[in-house]
């Protein structure tokens, strides 16, 4: 093992706290699964940009106990993104003599979890008195939700980016993980962006419930998960166990 | 690096292994965009088929010789691209330099046709809003403006590479790693290349 002495040789701690952030990426995906598909209707998306305020607090109303249920497994999901982020962060640490890009992935990775926890917040919040609220808040934070989740391109993509570059500049045999995965990383990067467009639009593919802006990001995120966790379960598994 | 006997041996599994450009990774990326490019083509095809007036209508509207422009200065990179890395892995099988400044030159004319192909896009882009055609004028203008959006940033990522690659060519020695970077680096430029064929084709042809 190239990477820094401190953890060259078996490190039974560093493999189990590996571990544990590795299958926090598969949690996260399950509870997503959980919480947004089956319970919490965001994706497929329960609504469209264009329904009318009171469709959206009709909608709401009529589903608020699954999209109660569903926000608490949302939190969860959201909130593991921090143990995914510092997984990925800890293993391209080992390969660095001085810390820069695993810095940068720790900036990232929090600032995407506090957006993602806000947007289970905001999910939640609809469902707290859907009736009582006027229903144009109940639109708006629907909006906001998505706008949370899609919107925030740099962030995600930026994320992307400073953990494919670290690999890419990498010699031969000293990379924190595989190099497919850095193109991984750069193909994810590159998809989030049409989220950007539901600013742009209020119906169709490029609004926040169209394939373009909405499936392709949210696809490619929970997949860039997946690669990402093995990738750290992998990195444990390297650093002994 | 390697001992004599590796280099040997790995030299003679490498004739009988077919030899594929640039890494794994590289093809993970072009499948993986290929395949959302794929999602985006059948959209454009399902919007031809629901709206096929409006679709030919606007069609006929769009310049079509900046769209063949467009894809000869495509080509013409692309042509450029493979010459220059052919120059490059000669310049690594000899282990001279001399091949690698002229691979210089030719990514220097590649970036060139990338640079032309934005500057045309732009001047498409502003006659058609210049006429009041905007995304919101029609499916077909939404379908046109975005995707073709959406490979423009492709095509500045793209040129950002060759800058790379251009860089990486002008090196005093190349070895096997720098024609590595240079194989990937060429792969991407022939996917936009490729993909903008696709999407000529279906806003302009069909």
């Amino acid at each position: 093992m190239n990477g820094s002495d401190t953890h060259s040789g078996k490190d039974h701690l560093f493999y189990r706290s590996m571990r544990f952030c590795g299958w926090s990426g598969v949690a996260a995906v399950t509870f997503f699964i959980i919480g947004g598909m089956i319970l919490g209707g965001m994706l497929p998306p329960l609504l469209s940009p264009d329904d009318t305020a009171a469709e959206f607090a009709r909608r709401v109303s009529e589903h608020v106990v699954a999209i109660r249920i569903g926000s608490v497994f949302l939190i969860f999901s959201f909130a593991l993104f921090g143990a995914l982020a510092a997984g990925i962060a800890a293993q391209t640490r080992r390969f660095e003599k001085a810390p820069a890009f695993s810095y940068l992935q720790l900036m990232f990775g929090a600032c995407g979890t506090a957006v993602a926890v806000l947007v289970a917040f905001s999910w939640a919040l609809m469902s707290f008195r859907p009736d009582e609220y006027d229903p144009t808040v109940v639109q708006v934070l629907i909006d906001f939700a998505y706008f949370l989740a899609l919107f925030s391109v740099p962030v995600f993509s930026g994320w992307c980016l400073v953990i494919a570059l670290p690999i890419l500049f990498a010699n031969e045999g000293e990379e924190p993980f595989p190099r497919w995965v850095a193109f991984f990383n750069l193909w994810a990067a590159v998809l989030y962006a049409p989220g950007l467009m539901i600013l742009f639009f209020k119906s169709g593919i490029f609004s926040w419930s169209g394939i373009v802006a909405l499936w392709i990001p949210f696809t490619a995120f929970f997949l860039w998960i997946l690669v990402m966790s093995w990738g750290i379960l992998k990195g444990a598994e390297s650093a002994g166990g | 690096m390697t001992s004599p006997d590796t280099a040997v041996s790995s030299a003679a599994s490498e004739r009988t292994k077919p030899h594929v450009p640039g890494e794994l990774g590289i093809w993970c990326f072009v499948a993986g965009d290929l395949a959302v490019f794929t999602v985006f083509f059948v959209l454009i095809a399902l919007g031809n088929g629901d709206q096929a007036q409006v679709f030919a209508q606007s069609r006929a509207s769009l310049e079509l010789w900046i769209g063949v422009l467009n894809t000869l200065l495509l080509l013409s990179g692309s042509w450029l691209v493979a010459t220059a890395v052919e120059r490059c892995r000669e310049s690594v099988q000899s282990g001279s330099g001399p091949d690698a400044r002229r691979a210089a030159l030719q990514f220097a004319l590649a970036i060139l046709t990338g640079v032309l192909f934005v500057a045309n896009k732009s001047l498409e882009w502003g006659i058609k809003i210049a006429h009041g055609i905007t995304p919101a004028t029609n499916d077909f203008f939404m379908y046109f403006f975005v995707f073709t959006g959406i490979h423009l940033f492709h095509v500045l990522i793209g040129l950002g590479v060759l800058i790379a690659l251009r860089r990486v060519s002008r090196r005093e020695r190349l070895d096997s790693k720098a024609l590595r970077t240079i194989e990937s680096g060429a792969t991407f430029w022939h996917l936009v290349d490729l993909l903008w064929i696709v999407l000529f084709a279906l806003f302009y042809l069909i």
